[in-house]
């Protein structure tokens, strides 16, 4: 796939997720900048699935499509449903809920980078 | 947090989305290698389901979805705390018994050892907040 949009992508959610823990160690819960940063990285994951669903309707080869497509999509979802189930709450365990978000977003692109590769 | 004794509030917001994360792909997993190619290693993929419906029960449980949320919430958790001490040792001793790995296989080896931790930080939390109680 495109190497620099998903080394942007791992860079972000885990500057997410660090952002998050200093919150998190400051006993705040979530804010609209975390939540706008989480927003900015929902943008790349999308952009990441449209492109990457574009390469295996066309002729890239990918070692299992399904895997792939699903990764991809389950990278999609989990941004949104953490923030909701995060701004549900204003503590400081419901930021902590955007640590678990970003780092499995960034573990999903990785999966994505290691089954395009 | 006007319920203290609330398993979905403070930090169990943020256990109960890891257990989230691990209902979704143990299940999502499971049911793609059950679709495809459920003749090669019928029995790992099928613990693989158990394993994702268990990982269901427990976040359900824990988020307090459900009438008996909290007997939900211990019966996955303590099933899930048995499963991934059974199939572990059992992948330990004997790794020809599953061909393919499942999430409990080698204690969650493959998933960064947190299928090993995860029961224990359940029972914490469910421990902890029934201390609240009395």
């Amino acid at each position: 796939m495109i190497e620099p949009l998903q080394t942007s992508l791992l860079v972000a959610s885990l500057l997410l997720a660090v952002v998050a823990g200093v919150y998190v160690a400051l006993d705040r819960g979530p804010d609209n900048a975390v939540v706008a940063l989480a927003g900015l990285l929902e943008l790349g994951v999308i952009a990441q699935a449209v492109i990457g669903i574009a390469q295996v309707a066309g002729d890239d080869d990918v070692a299992s499509p399904v895997t792939f497509v699903g990764y991809l999509l389950a990278a999609v979802l989990v941004l949104p449903l953490g923030v909701l189930w995060s701004l549900a709450e204003r503590s400081r365990g419901a930021t902590a809920v955007l640590i678990v978000a970003a780092v499995t977003v960034a573990f999903l692109v990785l999966r994505v980078v290691q089954l395009h590769g | 947090m006007a319920e203290g004794t609330s398993t979905r509030s403070g930090l169990g917001r943020a256990l109960i989305a890891v257990y989230a994360v691990f209902a979704l792909s143990a299940t999502a997993r499971s049911g793609v290698q059950l679709a495809t190619k459920a003749s090669e290693a019928p029995v790992a993929y099928t613990l693989s389901a158990v394993a994702g419906l268990v990982y269901i029960a427990a976040t359900l449980g824990l988020a307090e979805v459900g009438p008996a949320p909290r007997r939900l919430a211990w019966a996955a958790v303590l099933f899930e705390l048995v499963g991934v001490l059974t199939v572990g040792t059992l992948t330990v001793l004997d790794p020809a018994l599953f061909p393919d790995a499942t999430v409990w296989s080698a204690y969650g080896q493959g998933y960064g050892y947190l299928p090993l931790v995860l029961p224990f930080l359940g029972l914490a939390w469910l421990l902890h907040t029934r201390d609240r109680v009395s």
